[in-house]
């Protein structure tokens, strides 16, 4: 049984990996939620030009592959005078796949709320932008929430990809131990479960969330 | 109508058309409401009643002709600003056959949210004033519960209180009962009842004829895009004048 030996020797080094791989995670998130959000707004605007800038943002940030996207943001953007450190370029990123996938589940969760609501704004008087900010964000976010959680396991699997920018994270860990030891198939397995043992118990958080989020549409209040 | 006559009416439609491409859902449209007067407005199906009803509020832009309400004229099809809708839609509060209630927001704050974001008022007057209409529309238990909990009939008059609470000088409803179960809908009627003995001015699209019999004032039959009675309700449905409106009352009467 020197495999457990080896998985715990190599734990330690494995984790610090895992906690990086978080953090690029959280980052991607808290900056592309937000310009997910406002692409998803912006993208039902009145104005041909803005939505047609947002339409033009998303499709060429979901048609590119996020390996694509990093690769240019760590190796191409020097040449044009940006250099970025491969951590920073790694999460900067991810955050553009972020706000290009979650702009259209975001924008799936506004346009479910039903057009009624709207109207019943419009004749109270309610501002367009107090119409978005007091009804139909808070239900949209709702609506689209278990599909966001569904995401951020996606693009916390999709760190992985920052070891081709040589960011420490998990995958890199466990690679440069498998190169010192060539153990790969035990150091691989060992940090396969690590993702497991974060993403497992994440999914059935959405499944909860998908419950909860729709109790104050049934009687359970 | 004698009293559109002595007043200034409170709305006004004049040569009000509205189309959607080529089909014509209504043309040349002239109506006055006089404060305080309740008219109700029957027809088949299709006839565009609901349309011209939310034409007076500009939830639907008139093709053409001019709406005046509450002494405040707008014309459609010359680059109506929304800050002049805005204004005509202070007026004229709106309650419509769905409802439209808030459903993440609880019946209080669904009466009180357009208070504080329009009016300002502070949330203390506005919850103030959303109780006192609760309590009109027999609520006042259910002010702390979400709108799911509440029947249609209850959700109903919640959504009439939301609407008063903006204080409009007229009030709008499209099939106000359409969605109810008939004895959950004599809740609603007895609240618009009530309404209307208080002096408010509506405009209300039904099939309730027993209500337009009873309570409105005077009465309008639309079919295939025109209006086609205007006047007396007990004479129009006892007496018609047009053969549709005959065809129409013997379907819905004669049941």
């Amino acid at each position: 049984m020197s495999f457990i030996t080896d998985w715990l020797d190599w734990f330690p080094t494995l984790f610090d990996g895992l906690l990086l791989s978080l953090q690029i995670t959280g980052l991607s998130l808290l900056l592309g939620l937000p310009v997910g959000l406002l692409l998803a707004v912006f993208a039902s605007s009145r104005n041909a030009l803005v939505r047609g800038i947002c339409v033009g943002v998303v499709e060429i940030s979901r048609g590119a592959p996020a390996l694509v996207v990093l690769q240019l943001f760590y190796f191409g953007l020097p040449s044009t005078g940006i250099t970025l450190s491969s951590f920073t370029a790694g999460f900067a990123a991810l955050a553009l796949t972020t706000a290009a996938f979650t702009s259209e589940i975001l924008r799936a969760g506004l346009q479910a709320v039903p057009a009624g609501e709207i109207e019943a704004c419009q004749t109270l008087g309610v501002s367009r932008l107090d119409t978005l900010r007091f009804v139909v964000i808070p239900q949209g976010l709702r609506i689209a929430l278990p599909a966001l959680m569904g995401f951020a396991i996606l693009i916390f699997q999709a760190t992985s990809l920052c070891f081709t920018i040589a960011v420490p994270e998990l995958l890199s860990q466990a690679y440069s131990i498998g190169s010192s030891t060539f153990k790969y198939f035990s150091v691989l397995a060992l940090a396969g479960l690590l993702y497991a043992a974060v993403t497992i118990p994440a999914t059935w958080l959405v499944g909860v969330t998908e419950k909860r989020m729709s109790r104050h549409l049934t009687l359970a209040h | 109508m004698d009293a559109s006559q002595r007043a200034q009416p409170m709305v006004s439609l004049r040569g009000v058309s509205k189309n959607y491409g080529e089909r014509t859902i209504f043309s040349d449209v002239n109506l006055d409401v006089s404060p305080g007067e309740v008219m109700a407005v029957i027809g088949p199906s299709g006839a565009g009643k609901s349309t011209l009803l939310r034409c007076i509020n500009f939830l639907e832009e008139p093709t053409s002709g001019q709406i005046t309400l509450g002494g405040r004229t707008i014309r459609a099809g010359e680059g109506v600003s929304g800050r002049d809708v805005q204004a005509l839609r202070r007026k004229a509060g709106m309650v419509f056959q769905h409802f439209n209630l808030f459903p993440h927001m609880s019946v209080l704050d669904n009466v009180s949210f357009a208070q504080m974001r329009v009016l300002k008022r502070s949330r203390e007057d506005a919850n103030k004033r959303s109780l006192a209409l609760l309590d009109r529309v027999g609520l006042a238990d259910f002010a702390g519960s979400y709108p799911a909990r509440c029947s249609g009939g209850q959700q109903q008059r919640i959504a009439i209180a939301r609407a008063l609470a903006m204080d409009p000088e007229v009030m709008l409803f499209d099939e106000p009962t359409s969605a109810l179960d008939p004895e959950v809908g004599l809740e609603v009627l007895a609240v618009m009842k009530e309404l209307a003995s208080d002096g408010m001015t509506m405009i209300i699209v039904t099939h309730e004829m027993g209500f337009a019999r009873d309570v409105s004032d005077t009465l309008v039959v639309m079919a295939d895009g025109k209006i086609i009675e205007h006047g007396d309700p007990r004479q129009i449905l006892s007496e018609p004048n047009h053969d549709r409106t005959r065809l129409f009352l013997r379907a819905v009467l004669g049941r």
